[in-house]
């Protein structure tokens, strides 16, 4: 069964539902075991990256597997049947339509679908799991064999030798960089600060700080993008488990409340709203969408995580999501605005530049542990309402969560 | 000119008709009969944009635009190709914009909105030889106009 419809954003459904338990492997004990650095381990498989996070999300919700009624699965390559390996025969299943939390399969957004299923009633307890296994299955991610990325992204331009999500990314920022004249120096600021948070957060993969000479020193992979501007490809999984919310205030952790979520997609002339609009368009709509259905403004999201495939497309995401203006991010950022201690901090674990590649499951993961106040070294204080954002190269998916009683 | 190995083009239906044009030296783009819409890359059956099934005419394009954007890839993607490889982002006179190759010229800030234009240079993958578009500068470089 594929995932139907998703709901699409409605105040009705707003914090209905709410994340009651969160699991993850270890990303950079399993990082160091793959690249043969940790004698002691080898590298895990996907069925036990799968295992190790559903078990961690059980135990976080207080809850055993028989419980569970419903799963979700998300897998990268494809597992045919979860809950056989999980040893779970739940009634409610589904694969998702995508790898990603929300969005890359329009109106079939895997996290707004299963808050749906919670809602009608069709499951109690319902665990969503994502597992990816880059590193271990070697993905490519340009050339002739990806062609993933959507309507005409990839595929098209081989002929002219121009391939991959990183040369999307150095498109826009290129423009964008001639448009408001800011450097590489101003864009490693994101890299570095990124970093930063990351030297907080134990279960980060690229702990090590690290600092703006030595980012303007590392390896271009498409100029003028560095190795270090790109997120890193590793193996993981994630496991959450959503209940209705009256139901997730019974467990043992505070429940976060999935409050909002909006969508919206590039239907044509992908390279223009892609390079010139900088995708401004889409962000703004979905953006927009999400709030009214959370019954908020701007001002009251307290910490945002966006879509850190690339530097640039982070900062991209602060100005078209509004938190500033077009061509102000980096001069923001290089104001402390987004850091940790700032007005708004920005990718708090590392974000998947520097904690892990998660395709935006771990933002749920760090948005649930910052609004449960368990964030340690990097929490952020008086927290009610949190935003994430995935965002493709055609299309904009954010999600708001907020406290209980906010 | 000698003969450039590339990676394979995406071929069949609309896709060989474009190459078809390249070959005689021109530029073509399917425009939508219903709503004008140019679409690049070239669509199978409908307008990218109203969905209109009417997309069979070709229009010829001046050829001519100004660059957006460009990226150098310093990683391989590809066995033909050498590192570093040049890339650039053009916005046709007509409005689509294109993601092509540099001719003659190396893309940097200097350049940005500088003037080009389409030639077509001999190239051959895996079904034979072709003729792809590329842009060289239209001398002097205009001033930088976004």
């Amino acid at each position: 069964m594929r995932l139907s419809t998703a709901p699409a954003a409605s105040a009705a459904l707003s914090r209905e539902v709410a994340v009651a338990g969160i699991g993850e492997s270890d990303y950079r004990e399993d990082f160091d075991a793959s690249r043969g650095r940790a004698p002691d381990r080898r590298p895990p498989t996907a069925a036990e990256l799968m295992t190790v996070a559903f078990e961690r999300a059980l135990a976080d919700a207080g809850l055993a597997r028989d419980q569970v009624d419903g799963l979700v699965w998300c897998t990268d390559p494809q597992v045919t049947d979860a809950p056989a390996l999980l040893g779970i025969s739940p009634p409610y299943r589904a694969q998702g339509a995508s790898i990603l939390p929300l969005g890359m399969a329009a109106g079939r957004d895997v996290i707004p679908t299963a808050a749906g299923a919670l809602a009608e009633g069709r499951c109690a307890t319902l665990a969503v799991l994502y597992t990816t296994t880059p590193r271990t299955t070697r993905k490519q991610f340009g050339g002739v064999t990806y062609t993933g990325g959507g309507r005409n992204s990839y595929y098209y331009y081989h002929p002219w030798g121009w391939s991959s999500q990183a040369a999307h990314w150095a498109l826009m920022f290129t423009y964008y960089a001639q448009l408001y004249g800011v450097t590489e120096a101003d864009l490693g600021r994101v890299a570095v600060s990124l970093r930063a948070a990351a030297t907080r957060n134990p279960r980060a993969i690229m702990r090590q700080p690290l600092t703006i000479e030595e980012y303007l020193d590392s390896p271009y992979v498409v100029r003028p993008l560095r190795r270090l501007d790109l997120c890193l490809p590793n193996d993981g999984a994630v496991c959450l488990i959503l209940r209705r919310t009256q139901d997730a205030r019974t467990g043992p952790r505070p429940p976060v409340l999935l409050a909002g979520w909006g969508d919206a997609e590039v239907s044509e002339r992908k390279l223009h709203h892609l390079v010139k609009d900088q995708l401004a368009t889409v962000m703004r709509a979905a953006g927009d969408a999400a709030l009214a259905m959370a019954g908020l403004g701007l001002g009251d999201i307290g910490h945002f995580q966006g879509y850190d495939a690339a530097t640039c497309h982070l900062v991209g995401q602060l100005e078209g999501y509004g938190f500033a203006k077009p061509g102000t991010g980096l001069r923001e950022w290089a104001a402390g605005r987004f850091d940790l201690g700032g007005e708004l901090p920005v990718n708090t674990s590392g974000g998947m530049l520097s904690e892990a590649y998660m395709h935006g499951w771990n933002f749920i993961v760090e948005a649930v542990r910052q609004l449960r106040g368990e964030a340690g070294a990097r929490q952020v204080g008086g927290l009610a309402a949190a935003m994430m954002a995935i965002t493709t190269t055609e299309s904009a998916h954010p999600l708001i969560l907020t406290r209980d009683g906010t | 000119m000698m003969t450039q190995r590339r990676p394979d083009r995406v071929l069949g239906g609309p896709h060989d008709a474009f190459w078809r044009y390249c070959e005689q030296g021109e530029l073509r783009m399917q425009r939508c009969g219903a709503c004008q819409h140019l679409q690049w890359p070239p669509v199978d059956a409908a307008c990218e944009r109203c969905a209109s099934t009417d997309v069979r005419r070709w229009d010829r394009l001046s050829g001519r635009g100004h660059l957006v954007s460009w990226c150098v890839f310093e990683r391989a993607y590809y066995q033909e190709l050498p590192v570093p490889w040049d890339t650039i982002l053009v916005e046709l006179a007509e409005g689509p914009l294109v993601v092509a190759n540099p001719h003659g010229f190396r893309p940097g800030p200097a350049l940005f909105g500088a003037r080009v234009e389409a030639r077509f240079t001999v190239c051959a993958d895996g079904a034979g030889e072709f003729h792809l578009p590329v842009f060289a500068l239209v001398e002097p470089p205009a001033p930088a106009d976004g």
